[in-house]
C-alpha cells in the first residue's frame, strides 16, 4: 500500500493538483519515521507507511494556508481536517486529503519504538479517516475500542493523591511549548501565555505556573481535540498530557453527546446551548 | 593513572559530601526521565544511564531563577539578591557536557561576566564520567571532544572493573579528593568507544556561503518552532527577563527562552526580522557555526551531545544539516533560490 | 487563607443581576462573610475558566461565579454558556486534585439580596469542610 500513497502522490503533483504532498519518510535513525513535503514526482519516491507513522501532518495545512495541499491522513489525523474547516482556518477545497486506514501506531520516538500500540489508539472511535479525497486501504485488524482505562486509575485517586500525581507530572514540564506548537487545535496568533498585559502565565517556570498553562490549554481544546495524542508524543520529559485531554473528551461526550472533528457541520458545545440543560453547581 | 575507587567508595565519598551540606548535582530518574537534579543521597544517582533529557547546564543557569526580589518596608526599599552560596558538585558529566560548561562559561564569564552564571560556576566542581559505550545520535568527536576527554573537568572518573579509575584534573579537584577513599592500583583503561565523525570542516565559511539556500525552508518544513532543541541544549543560552510585582514586593525573574518561539525576534512596532520558518529554523544552526565562532574567535557552539536529535518532534538532525551543508557546498552558490 | 482565619473566596458577579444582589444585601444589613472579595464583570458569560484557574494559582480556596437566572440574561445568552463552560471546568479540577466544591456557580437575580448572603455563607461553610487548598497552584 505504500506504493499507493507514491503513485497518488505523483500523480497529484505531475498534473499540478497540488503544490506538495505531505507524508511520511524513514527518519535519521532507520526506524522511526519524520514527515515529507514532497514538492515533485521523484520526491515522492520516499515515502513510507508503517506504524510507526504517527505525526499528525494534517496540522501542517496550518502553515500552507491558501496553497493548494495534498496530505496523508490516518483517521484521527482527517478529523483535524473537519476541525479546521469548520473553524475557518482551512478551505477545503485546497485540501487533497489521501486517506488511509489504520490498525494502530506504536509509540515512536528516535532511535526506539515500542512492540505495542499506542493506547489511545484503544480509544480510537474510528477505522476509516472521516475525510478523504482518496482511500488506501491499510492491511490490519484494529485493536478494539476500550475507553480510557488510564482515566479509571486517576479517578479512583483521591483529590488529595491526584493533587500529588499532578504536582509531580508539572514539576518536569520546562515550558517548551512542543505541545501547543504540535496541537493543529492551537493556533492563536498570540497564545495566552505570551501575552504581557494582561500576563496571565509570564516566564516562570514552576509547577504553579506550569498547571495553569496545563489546565488552560486543555480547555482551550475541550469539545476540539481529536485525540491525535501528539501532544504527549512530542513532550521531552514525558508528561501524560493525553489524560488531560481525554478526561475533558469523556465528559464532552458525555454531557453533550459529541465529538469534534468528526464532520464539520456540528456546532461544538461551547458555541451553543439548549435552554433547559444540566444545572453546573453544587 | 594509577587510583582506584571502588563503587562503594565512590557512593561513600559522595554522601560524605552531602552529609558536609555539599549539594550534588546529578544524573538521576524522575518518573523514569534521566535529569540532571540535586539528589538527596548518592544511591540516586543513575550512574549507568546515557544521556540526561537536559543538560547540566541547568545547574549554573537555572530554567528559571530569581535574580533579585525588592521589598518596600517602612518607606525603605529592601534588595535582596538571589544568591546560591552553598558549594555544589556537578557529577556524572560526560565529556560532551564537560565541553558544554567551557562553551557557556565563554559567553557567561567574559567580562562583564553574568554575576549569578560566575557565582555559581566557582562553586561548583566538576566531576567527570568517562563514557564506555557511544550512543547512535553521538558526535562527540567531530565537537572536538572524545568519549574519554578530561578537559575542563576537575576530576575523571573511568568506568573499570568493579569501580572507576580516578584522574584529578585540576587542584579543585585534587582537593575535592581528599575525602575519598583511593586505592593505588594499576587499572587498565578500557578503549573508548568511537562515535561517527562529520564533515565539520570550514563550517562557519560553507554556512555563511549557504545563508540564503532553499535548503533551510526544505528542512524548515517540518519543523514545529517549539522550544525542544534550545532548551535540551547543553550550549544555548538565550534568556529572558521580567520583573513582576505584587503589592510590596518586585522579583527580577531570568529564565529560558528560544529563537525558535514565536515573537522571540520581533521588535517595537511588530516587526519580524525573522518572519519565515526558514529563517527561524535556521537561526539556531547560524548562531552554533556562525555567530558563535565567529564572536567568539573560535569554536563551534556545539558539543555533539545528540539530545537534539533524540528530542526534536520531527527529526531535524543537526547531523544530516551539516553533512547535507558539506554536500551542497560553497560551489553551489547562487544556484539555490533566495531566501527572505 | 484570609488574614481572618477564613477560606479566601474569590467572586465574580456580573454587574446586571448579582453584583446589584449583592449591593442590596448589604444596604439591607444582611450580613455575609468578610473573606469574600468581589469582583464585577459585566456578564457571567465574560468569565474566562482563566481568570478561576489563576485565582487558584494566587492562594484562593474557592471561586464564586454568580449570574442572571438562565433565560434571564442582560445579554440574553451569555450565563447559556457560562453555565456549559463551568459544568466542564468543575471536573477538570477535581481531576487535578481542586475538589469540585471549590468551584461554584449560582444564579442570583438583583432582588436576591438573601440568596447572597446565604450563599456566600454556605460556600464558606463547605470551604471550611474541605479545608485549605493542600499546595498552592
Amino acid at each position: 500500500m505504500v506504493e499507493e500513497v507514491r503513485d497518488k502522490a505523483r500523480e497529484l503533483l505531475s498534473a499540478g493538483t497540488v503544490e506538495c504532498v505531505i507524508g511520511y519518510e524513514r527518519a535519521t535513525d532507520g526506524i522511526t519515521a519524520r514527515p515529507l513535503f514532497a514538492y515533485s514526482p521523484e520526491e515522492a519516491d520516499r515515502f513510507i507507511l508503517d506504524r510507526t507513522c504517527v505525526h499528525n501532518l494534517a496540522r501542517y495545512l496550518l502553515d500552507r494556508k491558501g496553497k493548494p495541499t495534498a496530505v496523508v491522513v490516518k483517521p484521527c489525523d482527517s478529523r483535524t481536517i473537519n476541525l479546521l474547516v469548520h473553524e475557518n482556518q482551512i478551505e477545503r477545497d485546497k485540501v487533497f486529503a489521501i486517506g488511509v486506514t489504520c490498525p494502530g501506531v506504536v509509540e515512536a520516538h528516535w532511535g526506539e519504538t515500542t512492540e505495542g500500540l499506542q493506547s489511545r489508539c484503544g480509544s480510537c472511535p474510528l477505522e476509516v479517516p472521516v475525510v478523504y479525497d482518496h482511500l488506501i486501504t491499510v492491511p490490519g485488524e484494529r485493536q478494539p475500542r476500550t475507553g480510557f482505562p488510564e482515566l479509571e486509575k486517576l479517578e479512583a485517586m483521591s483529590p488529595q493523591e491526584r493533587l500529588e500525581f499532578w504536582q509531580q507530572q508539572f514539576q518536569r514540564c520546562i515550558r517548551c511549548y512542543a505541545c501547543r506548537q504540535v496541537c493543529p487545535g492551537c493556533y492563536c496568533p498570540i497564545c495566552f501565555v505570551d501575552q504581557l498585559d494582561p500576563m496571565w502565565v509570564g516566564i516562570k517556570i514552576a509547577p504553579p505556573e506550569n498547571q495553569v498553562w496545563h489546565l488552560i490549554r486543555a480547555f482551550h481544546l475541550a469539545g476540539r481535540c481529536i485525540e491525535c495524542g501528539e501532544c504527549q508524543r512530542v513532550c521531552p520529559v514525558n508528561i501524560p498530557l493525553m489524560l488531560l485531554n481525554q478526561k475533558l473528551t469523556a465528559e464532552v461526550e458525555g454531557m453533550f453527546d459529541f465529538r469534534p472533528g468528526l464532520d464539520a457541520e456540528t456546532l461544538p458545545p461551547f458555541a451553543t446551548f439548549r435552554k433547559e440543560e444540566l444545572e453546573a453547581e453544587r | 593513572m594509577s587510583r582506584f575507587l571502588s563503587l562503594d567508595g565512590l557512593l561513600a565519598w559522595l554522601d560524605g559530601l552531602l552529609k558536609e551540606g555539599t549539594v550534588v548535582v546529578a544524573p538521576t530518574l524522575v518518573e523514569g526521565v534521566s535529569l540532571y537534579q540535586p539528589v538527596p543521597a548518592a544511591a540516586e544517582i543513575d550512574l549507568d544511564g546515557g544521556a540526561t533529557v537536559l543538560s547540566p547546564k541547568e545547574w549554573l543557569f537555572p530554567q528559571s531563577h530569581t535574580l533579585f526580589t525588592v521589598e518596600r518596608r517602612d518607606g525603605a526599599a529592601e534588595l535582596k539578591e538571589g544568591t546560591f552560596d552553598g558549594r555544589a558538585v556537578l557529577f556524572g558529566l560526560h565529556p560532551c557536557d564537560a565541553l558544554g560548561v567551557h562553551l557557556m562559561d565563554v559567553p557567561f564569564l567574559a567580562e562583564p561576566a553574568d554575576a549569578s552564571y560566575r557565582e555559581r560556576r566557582e562553586r561548583t566542581a566538576l566531576v567527570g564520567l568517562s563514557c564506555t559505550r557511544c550512543r547512535p545520535e553521538c558526535f562527540c568527536t567531530s565537537m572536538g571532544t572524545a568519549p574519554d576527554d578530561p578537559a575542563h573537568l576537575d576530576v575523571m572518573l573511568t568506568p573499570v572493573e568493579g569501580g572507576y579509575a580516578v584522574a584529578a584534573a585540576s587542584e579543585k579537584g585534587e582537593a575535592l579528593l581528599a575525602s575519598a577513599v583511593l586505592e593505588e592500583k594499576a587499572v587498565p583503561l578500557p578503549e573508548p568507544p568511537v562515535p561517527d565523525r562529520l564533515p565539520t570542516e570550514d563550517l562557519p565559511r560553507v554556512f555563511r556561503a549557504l545563508f540564503g539556500h532553499a535548503y533551510w525552508g526544505r528542512v524548515a518544513d517540518r519543523c514545529i518552532h517549539c522550544n525542544i532543541c534550545s532548551y535540551v541544549c547543553p550550549t544555548c543560552y538565550c534568556f529572558d527577563v521580567r520583573d513582576y510585582s505584587r503589592g510590596n514586593t518586585a522579583e527580577r525573574v531570568q529564565s529560558w527562552e528560544s529563537c525558535q518561539a514565536p515573537g522571540f525576534a520581533r521588535i517595537a512596532g511588530g516587526y519580524e526580522p525573522r518572519p519565515s520558518k526558514a529563517a527561524k529554523m535556521r537561526q539556531r544552526f547560524a548562531h552554533k557555526f556562525l555567530y558563535f565562532p565567529e564572536a567568539f574567535d573560535g569554536p563551534l557552539s556545539c558539543t555533539g551531545c545528540g539530545r537534539c536529535v533524540r528530542s526534536c518532534p520531527v527529526n531535524i538532525d543537526i547531523r544530516e544539516i551539516i553533512g547535507d551543508l558539506q554536500r551542497i557546498g560553497v560551489s553551489s552558490v547562487g544556484s539555490g533560490e533566495k531566501q527572505d | 487563607m484570609d488574614m481572618n482565619g477564613g477560606p479566601r473566596i474569590v467572586g465574580f458577579l456580573c454587574n446586571w443581576c448579582s453584583y446589584a444582589g449583592a449591593d442590596m444585601a448589604g444596604t439591607s444589613r444582611m450580613s455575609y462573610p468578610p473573606n469574600i472579595r468581589i469582583i464585577r464583570v459585566p456578564c457571567s458569560g465574560r468569565v474566562d475558566p482563566l481568570l478561576v484557574v489563576k485565582s487558584f494559582q494566587q492562594g484562593a480556596d474557592g471561586v464564586l461565579v454568580a449570574g442572571c437566572h438562565p433565560g434571564d440574561c442582560h445579554y440574553t445568552e451569555g450565563n447559556y454558556y457560562a453555565r456549559r463552560r463551568f459544568a466542564l471546568l468543575r471536573p477538570l479540577l477535581d481531576f487535578v486534585g481542586i475538589e469540585q466544591e471549590r468551584l461554584r456557580l449560582e444564579w442570583v437575580s438583583a432582588s436576591e439580596g438573601r440568596k447572597f448572603s446565604r450563599a456566600v455563607a454556605s460556600f464558606q461553610e463547605e470551604l471550611e469542610r474541605l479545608g485549605p487548598r493542600g499546595h498552592r497552584g
